[in-house]
């Protein structure tokens, strides 16, 4: 009887909670039906245009509702003179929970550290004092540099070449999407998967 | 001993079922996945409104399948290589502007996940004047006469008024 009252409990608590799951770089249901890799480079102007046009009514659409599961992976590229500092910082900020403001951050401020290169500047308001001393603290963490370099290296092995790329997963297929895509089209190929 | 004109037949004949086989492979990788994989990279060229980019998403790769079944058959050579090589004017021709102007978009040829580059520039240059050649000979060449038939001797002989 008691096993009961928790098993009831514990399901009522799952079906009660929030589908985004609040960690890391992942956003949505891990148990949705299409799971979206996005390999980005802050520094890249279409990964820019990625993030302020297709990324809002993708969330609103499909990762909200659970529909879709989005992995953020780091895939910054050698022409780019400060991407990798700014991938190691915005990994930084996902220790602390803050990875999708510092994320906005970047890329709402991109021109600005693109030319200054002075990165943090740009992310300070997205922190708090405390959050602020832990990611410059986490920024020279191995672990975090490490971080970057295996996003790096698993979009080599999906043979991504350029950025954004969007692997969208289904099942045992994969559908590698570059540049920003119509989003017309983009909305009609998630619905037909998700079904 | 081979004589030159039938090593020439027989490196049309390959060309022939060579490019054939691409255009029936290229077809097959699109058909396979849902059209919209193919209108993403059509419209990446920002060539065409979305109305023609659905329209063409929707029926190039059929016109590349039959396209190719007819090279590869050997089936109305002049209308499959005119088709073919106008094709492939067309996908080279969109290829060079965008790599031209800087764009790193997908070529869109088999599927998605293929940026344009030098290679991809290079395989379609290729194609292309492989295709070229094929015209030129297929309109070169007299089209063979009607077979023979106790039917058409019938229509062809004299008949007086």
């Amino acid at each position: 009887m008691r096993l009961s009252a928790i098993l009831l409990l514990l399901l009522a608590f799952t079906l009660a909670a929030p589908s985004r799951v609040d960690t890391a770089k992942t956003f949505g249901n891990p148990a949705a039906p299409i799971t979206l890799e996005l390999f980005s480079d802050y520094q890249c102007p279409a990964c820019r245009a990625f993030h302020m046009q297709i990324l809002p009514p993708l969330m609103r659409e499909f990762v909200f509702p659970g529909r879709a599961y989005l992995v953020y992976k780091e895939f910054p590229l050698n022409q780019h003179s400060h991407a990798k500092e700014a991938a190691t910082y915005a990994v930084a900020a996902a220790r602390v929970g803050k990875y999708e403001q510092v994320g906005d951050a970047l890329f709402q401020n991109q021109n600005t550290w693109e030319a200054s290169g002075k990165i943090f500047d740009s992310i300070a308001s997205a922190l708090t004092p405390a959050e602020q001393k832990k990611v410059q603290a986490l920024v020279k963490d191995p672990s975090v540099i490490s971080e970057v370099d295996q996003d790096v290296q698993e979009g080599m092995l999906e043979r991504v070449n350029e950025t954004p790329t969007m692997i969208i997963i289904r099942g045992q297929k994969k559908y590698p999407i570059a540049g920003p895509p119509n989003y017309t089209f983009l909305r009609s190929l998630l619905n037909d998967l998700a079904k | 001993m081979t004589s030159p004109s039938k090593i020439l037949k027989i490196v049309l004949f390959l060309l022939r079922v060579g490019i054939g086989g691409v255009f029936v492979y290229a077809a097959w990788i699109k058909l396979r996945e849902p059209w919209m994989l193919f209108a993403i990279s059509i419209d990446a060229y920002h060539l065409l409104p979305e109305w023609a980019v659905t329209v063409v998403a929707r029926t190039l790769p059929w016109v590349e399948l039959a396209a190719g079944l007819l090279l590869i058959a050997g089936r109305w050579k002049r209308v499959s290589t005119v088709s073919v090589s106008a094709l492939l004017a067309l996908f080279f021709a969109m290829m060079v502007r965008a790599y031209a102007r800087g764009e790193a978009i997908d070529c869109g040829c088999f599927g998605p996940g293929e940026a344009i580059s030098p290679w991809t520039l290079l395989r379609d240059g290729s194609l292309l004047g492989g295709s070229l050649l094929l015209t030129v000979i297929a309109f070169r060449r007299p089209r063979k006469p009607e077979p023979l038939t106790a039917e058409n001797l019938a229509e062809s002989s004299y008949r007086p008024a």
